[in-house]
């Protein structure tokens, strides 16, 4: 099977992609600078789309009352330790804070962010539009609302694209200040975590569900073989049927003879 | 087992191969999203009527949905074909938005399977004019199995042409043996793409003063227009503007010589500038009508006729020519060699994708690779390197065009048939 290893890929513009077996990961957006990151996932059964997971919004995000986008110098790298790791610095007077990018061994993509110091940290992470979080809908939720401290935060999702359902999750490393959830028209857009800490890890996960009917003999990576074997089929049933014609007509012919 | 059989299963073998793999999105979307609406009942002109309305109220631009603008009775040659795939993966979804320019979505694995179930008809089609043309030279049946041209167009990107083609071929045929009820009604199923109706002044010049045959000819073709009084019945306004105003007021351009209008950004002026071929169309069918149309052999007529129609018909893609080269095959004066300009300029117009699926989508590393390759290729088009061969190519088909219409012209006058 002819699967590359994928790397970061860097542009121009800044923006910088990375594809995984299930993930696509897009950092700092062309054209306005956002998805710092964004993480999508690949259905399995749609392998060309790409239905956006969780944003990671710098315009919207502060460490110690800074705003991530607005009032820290950023500096982008490919990681030169791991392959499919990408290393963006955040730097002002007296802090520095670094936002790692990675896939996990489990496959999963990790937003890791760690500071030369302790922070106050509210990060915010957009998804249009989540049905669910933790549990909580727009009907227990209608307004901004604190949840329950968790290190794990679930969330359930229907892509309009595909009309398919999905779910995602976001595994903290650390137990954060609060969480806080945001609805928007039909769901939630977007929700909040807030820490104190030197580094804390988020581990993104999710995946859509196969709406399709299950193919009910093969499964479809034998699909490119059925065509060719159709072919070589019917090449063989006429060899045989010019073999075996051949030698009824002749046997046709002495018997006449 | 004769030569005959032979060509005709190693032509379909060739076919099934291929066709899984990839398709010409926005075409294949087409049918597959027709037949969705036409199995379930849908009327296809509204939904592509209501499109156009919504994109003309969007931009404030006469510009028009490209979706189902054929003949009713085609969509009937594909939903057998669909409703077999729907016995088997149900009735979801499997493409989703590839009409242009935006990306479709492929659900796999059934994508695949739809594409090839989708070009059954198709590959039918190519198989019966192999058969036929294999009765009478199996040189010609095998310059038409094999040729890159008549796959691409068929499987690779799994264009109706073909179907045209047939029924051209079986209407031309008839009409030799004399039967024109037959030669009538293939004549009328041609027409599931508009282009070939410019034959329909020359079969009545030749039948004019015969009116039992010009009667039988007529009377299969109007068994064949019966969906279309239907349509024009039910929605009139819908089926006028999908398949008379879009048709009539496309941008010229294609493989022709008036692609040039490509860089000019203005579509009312494009409109309006387009109307120049359509005229000189008009002048040159008279003109070939009432000089050649009863002196010409009916082959060469015919060719004539269609030659003509690519050389000033304003819009000649790609495909248009699949349609009349089993009667270029036929015919001594034509080169064979004529689908080399049209298959060249796929090359140069096409957007990346059109080649790329479904078999480069089935991996999201596949489908990151394709935005990689596609970045190059847009880059070439938009720089503008790509316009100048479209152009050198628009130009040295319609001068083969020329010379072939030519040639025919020159064809030694026969008994009229």
């Amino acid at each position: 099977m002819f699967v590359a290893q994928s790397s970061w890929l860097g542009y121009g513009t800044g923006a910088y992609a990375f594809q995984s077996p299930a993930y696509f990961v897009l950092f700092n957006d062309p054209y306005d600078g956002s998805s710092k990151p964004n993480v999508h996932v690949n259905p399995a059964f749609a392998p060309n789309e790409r239905i956006s997971l969780v944003e990671f919004s710098d315009w919207t995000s502060y460490v110690n009352g800074f705003n991530l986008f607005n009032d820290f110098n950023v500096t982008i790298n490919v990681s030169k330790s791991s392959w499919s790791g990408l290393e963006a610095t955040y730097t002002r007077p007296g802090l520095v804070v670094h936002k790692f990018v990675d896939i996990s061994a489990s496959g999963h993509v990790i937003v890791r962010l760690e500071a030369t110091r302790e922070i106050v940290a509210h990060i915010e992470m957009w998804k249009w539009l989540m049905t669910s979080i933790n549990g909580f809908t727009i009907k227990t939720a209608p307004k901004p609302m604190l949840v329950p401290i968790t290190r794990m935060i679930n969330f359930t999702f229907k892509d309009q694209t595909l009309l398919a359902p999905g779910y995602g999750s976001i595994e903290l490393s650390r137990v954060p200040t609060q969480i806080e959830v945001w609805p928007f028209e039909g769901g939630f857009n977007r929700v909040t975590v807030d820490f104190i800490n030197s580094e804390i890890t988020f581990t993104i996960s999710g995946a859509a569900a196969d709406i399709q009917q299950k193919f009910p003999i093969w499964s479809y990576t034998d699909l490119p073989y059925v065509l060719p074997l159709i072919s070589i089929t019917v090449v063989s049933v006429y060899l045989l049927v010019e073999h075996y014609g051949k030698k009824s007509k002749d046997h046709t012919r002495r018997s006449r003879s | 087992m004769e030569r005959r059989v032979k060509i005709t299963l190693a032509a379909l073998a060739v076919r099934l191969a291929i066709a899984p793999f990839f398709m010409h999105s926005g075409d294949m979307e087409s049918i597959y999203e027709s037949s969705r609406i036409a199995l379930s009942g849908g009327n296809l002109y509204d939904f592509v009527y209501q499109q156009t309305l919504q994109m003309q109220h969007a931009s404030g631009l006469p510009i028009f949905f490209e979706g189902y603008a054929y003949h009713p009775l085609l969509i009937y040659f594909f939903i057998p074909f669909y409703w077999l795939f729907t016995l088997i993966a149900g009735t979801s979804p499997v493409f989703i938005g590839g009409h242009y320019p935006s990306l479709p979505v492929l659900i796999y694995p059934w994508a695949p399977l739809a594409i090839m179930m989708l070009k059954i008809p198709i590959i039918l089609a190519d198989v019966a004019i192999v058969y036929v043309l294999a009765g009478s030279d199996i040189k010609k049946a095998k310059n038409y199995a094999f040729c890159p041209y008549i796959i691409f167009i068929s499987v690779v990107w799994g264009m109706f042409d073909a179907i045209v083609a047939v029924f051209l071929l079986l209407s031309y045929l008839m009409f030799t043996k004399k039967s024109h009820f037959l030669s009538g009604l293939s004549f009328g199923l041609s027409l599931m793409k508009l282009y070939t109706v410019v034959l329909l002044p020359l079969f009545v010049i030749r039948l004019f003063g015969r009116w039992r045959e010009l009667g039988e000819f007529l009377l299969g073709l109007l068994i064949t227009l019966v969906p279309v009084a239907y349509y024009l019945a039910v929605s009139p306004v819908a089926f006028w503007n999908v398949l008379v105003i879009f048709q009539g007021t496309r941008v010229m351009g294609g493989v022709n010589l008036y692609n040039f209008i490509w860089i000019v950004p203005d579509v009312h002026f494009d409109l309006q500038v387009s109307v120049i071929p359509s005229i000189l169309l008009l002048f040159g069918m008279a003109y070939v009508l009432l000089k050649y149309g009863r002196k010409l052999p009916l082959l060469e007529a015919m060719l004539a006729i269609m030659l003509l129609s690519f050389l000033f018909g304003k819009v000649l893609n790609e495909q248009f020519l699949v349609s009349i080269f089993p009667l270029i095959l036929l015919c001594k004066e034509c080169d064979r060699r004529l689908w080399v300009a049209p298959f060249a300029f796929i090359f140069l117009r096409s957007p990346f994708y059109f080649f790329a699926i479904p078999i480069l989508w089935a991996s999201p590393y596949f489908y990151d690779f394709y935005f990689q390759a596609d970045m190059v290729w847009k880059s070439l088009q938009t720089a503008g390197y790509l316009l100048m061969p479209m152009y050198a190519v628009g130009i040295a088909f319609s001068l083969l065009l020329l010379h072939d219409l030519l040639q025919v012209l020159k064809a030694p006058r026969s008994k009229l048939v």
